[in-house]
């Protein structure tokens, strides 16, 4: 499964959901993709914290399905914040990670995950309720419609293959941020 | 009002309820009244990087928080700081209980305290020390309203002059 097929896959089954993206290649691909799209928050640092500010948009949001594409290296960088999650237990989470077994920004690097670690195993030892690792975008799609429809917080790993090179969009942080905060305006 | 009441209060008044920290001996003197008060909700994190992006992320859902950690943990801070508050102006006040001051018991505990108001300074951001009762209220209230005009993180500093410091 290629990851920008994975993102327009979720994208074609959304519509005003909120969306954070993990810094690099994912934000890159989501504003490539969907570059119109208010919901979409993209991060160009702070890596690690995608799944922490999607914390925090669920829990200011509670209304509304939130979804995290976050990614492994990303995310082994903040395992804690699986924790936290699973405290808070906010049943509008989606968190879908990008699992490409690869630093993929700094030049394919190999993380942990392409060796031993198994980060939907880490999620459940965490304590999310809803935990799914799919390797087909078939999968991911059934998943995926399941977690719009029910309760989370989910927890969706999903396999994909590293070494795309989206292209870098030209993005103002402060208006990306502004125009996300409008969509939650009442 | 003592002072740990007038922090809180202040918090209310400007409408800030969601409250992420890593605890310690001096904030949980805070942290514990707001823990049994249905105004706030509490989010024990894990780290306080952690901390700042879960309330990142509620402010730019529309809903304001602030984080509580210790001064050995704002070394943990820096990088979500530098970028992602800074560049992309996400305010928001924070509490920071102070060691490595007057009374200090833990040689462990200095070098990282005495370095938070240069880490402030580097990244360019406002603090003040909260050193007495008097100026509480005018300092807290004056802080969070600076943070949101400016949108930039504000610190607020709690001395061991304030707060007795932890115990051993």
């Amino acid at each position: 499964m290629l990851r920008v097929d994975a993102i327009q896959s979720v994208l074609d089954r959304v519509k005003d959901e909120p969306i954070i993206a993990n810094l690099g290649g994912t934000t890159f691909h989501l504003h490539n993709l969907s570059e119109q799209r208010d919901a979409n928050l993209y991060t160009w640092g702070a890596m690690g914290l995608s799944s922490s500010i999607g914390l925090g948009v669920a829990l200011a949001a509670p209304d509304r399905k939130i979804i995290v594409m976050d990614g492994d290296g990303s995310l082994l960088m903040n395992l804690g914040s699986l924790g936290t999650i699973a405290r808070q237990d906010p049943k509008n989470m989606i968190h879908i990670v990008w699992d490409n077994h690869q630093w993929g920004g700094t030049g394919g690097q190999p993380t942990h995950t392409a060796g031993v670690t198994d980060l939907a195993a880490v999620a459940r030892g965490a304590g999310i309720p809803k935990v799914e690792a799919v390797s087909t975008l078939e999968a991911l799609e059934e998943v995926f419609d399941r977690a719009l429809t029910e309760d989370g917080p989910w927890c969706i790993v999903a396999d994909v293959e590293g070494g795309d090179k989206p292209n870098r969009p030209d993005v103002s942080l402060e208006e990306n941020l502004q125009r996300f905060r409008k969509t939650f305006a009442p | 009002m003592a002072w740990s009441d007038q922090i809180i209060q202040g918090l209310k008044d400007a409408d800030i309820s969601l409250v992420a920290y890593v605890p310690d001996g001096i904030t949980w003197r805070i942290l514990g009244k707001m823990e049994d008060d249905p105004f706030f909700h509490m989010i024990p994190c894990s780290r306080e990087e952690e901390a700042i992006g879960i309330i990142s992320g509620a402010y730019t859902a529309g809903k304001r928080g602030t984080v509580f950690m210790q001064s050995s943990g704002f070394g943990n801070c820096i990088n979500a700081l530098a970028t992602l508050n800074i560049p992309s102006r996400i305010p928001f006040p924070m509490f920071i209980g102070m060691r490595g001051g007057p009374g200090e018991f833990n040689m462990a505990q200095i070098p990282g305290a005495r370095a938070v108001p240069g880490i402030l300074d580097s990244l360019g951001l406002q603090y003040f020390s909260l050193t007495r009762e008097d100026e509480l209220d005018q300092i807290i209230k004056g802080g969070i309203a600076l943070c949101y005009a400016g949108r930039l993180p504000v610190a607020n500093l709690l001395s061991t002059l304030l707060t007795g410091g932890r115990d051993a």
